[in-house]
């Protein structure tokens, strides 16, 4: 099996592509809705991460300061990309009523269908709401590192978690 | 009368259950958004490409400070 990088770039880096490039790329790729766009972010995020190595201080995880290169990344993306489209506002009557079912299993008849699903309801949620799933959905990041990565406190990002949740299972439950 | 026809709904409603979960052997049930993602993210491949991308862009930028990753990696 090829392994490019290995021969290329320091072992260290090597691995943490190894460990990191899957979460990466599946934030991008939920988050930007495009697998080509979530292609050319994550090869940018770990090109602008190998470029400034030395501005990492090991304050943070690696893990958590890459998630911080893709959350601006991702985010410069969209909005070079809402700047030249018309977007249409999410219904916000959906995410006003998502009280109901909310608690009760999120069912999928077939499994190959389950990202399409996810997508759709992902791209009808506000990015914010989108961001805070996706990054809550890693669970080696807590609270405070999801707080910290979207500059709010952890109680702020529970709240927020609390109505991003509901909003999914309405959404995901519209689209389904 | 009653009871047969009784006996007979309840017999039709299991045999309905047990040819659904014939026929849908994939269906899955997720407690939370959350658990749903995490199925997901667990079942997306990342590109082989992009790894190579990287080599290559890696190639043109050359190896950073190596004592930069001695002080990451323990190196």
């Amino acid at each position: 099996m090829e392994q490019p990088l290995e021969d290329m770039a320091p072992p260290g880096f090597a691995e943490a592509y190894r460990t990191h490039s899957r979460s990466i790329y599946y934030l991008a790729l939920r988050f930007l809705s495009d697998p080509q766009k979530a292609e050319d972010a994550t090869h940018d995020v770990f090109l602008k991460a190998f470029r400034k190595l030395e501005q990492f201080r090991g304050e943070a995880s690696l893990r958590t300061w890459l998630y911080r290169i893709a959350i601006n990344h991702c985010r410069n993306r969209q909005q070079a990309w809402h700047d030249r489209h018309v977007f249409p506002n999410t219904d916000d009557a959906i995410l006003e009523n998502a009280v109901a079912e909310t608690d009760s299993p999120l069912r999928v008849l077939e499994i190959k269908e389950l990202g399409q699903q996810i997508q759709r309801a992902l791209d009808a949620l506000p990015a914010e709401y989108r961001l805070l799933l996706l990054l809550v959905a890693d669970e080696q990041l807590s609270y405070e590192q999801i707080g910290a990565l979207t500059e709010q406190s952890p109680d702020a990002v529970r709240g927020k978690l609390h109505r991003a949740r509901k909003a999914f299972t309405v959404l995901f439950k519209k689209n389904a | 009368m009653k009871h047969q026809t009784k006996l007979s709904q309840e017999q039709q409603q299991q045999q309905h259950a047990a040819e659904q979960q014939t026929q849908s052997p994939s269906a899955r049930e997720f407690a939370s958004a959350e658990e749903m993602l995490r199925y997901d993210a667990a079942h997306t491949t990342v590109p082989p490409a992009i790894a190579q991308r990287l080599q290559k862009s890696i190639g043109q930028t050359g190896a950073p400070p190596r004592s930069w990753w001695r002080n990451l990696f323990g190196l």
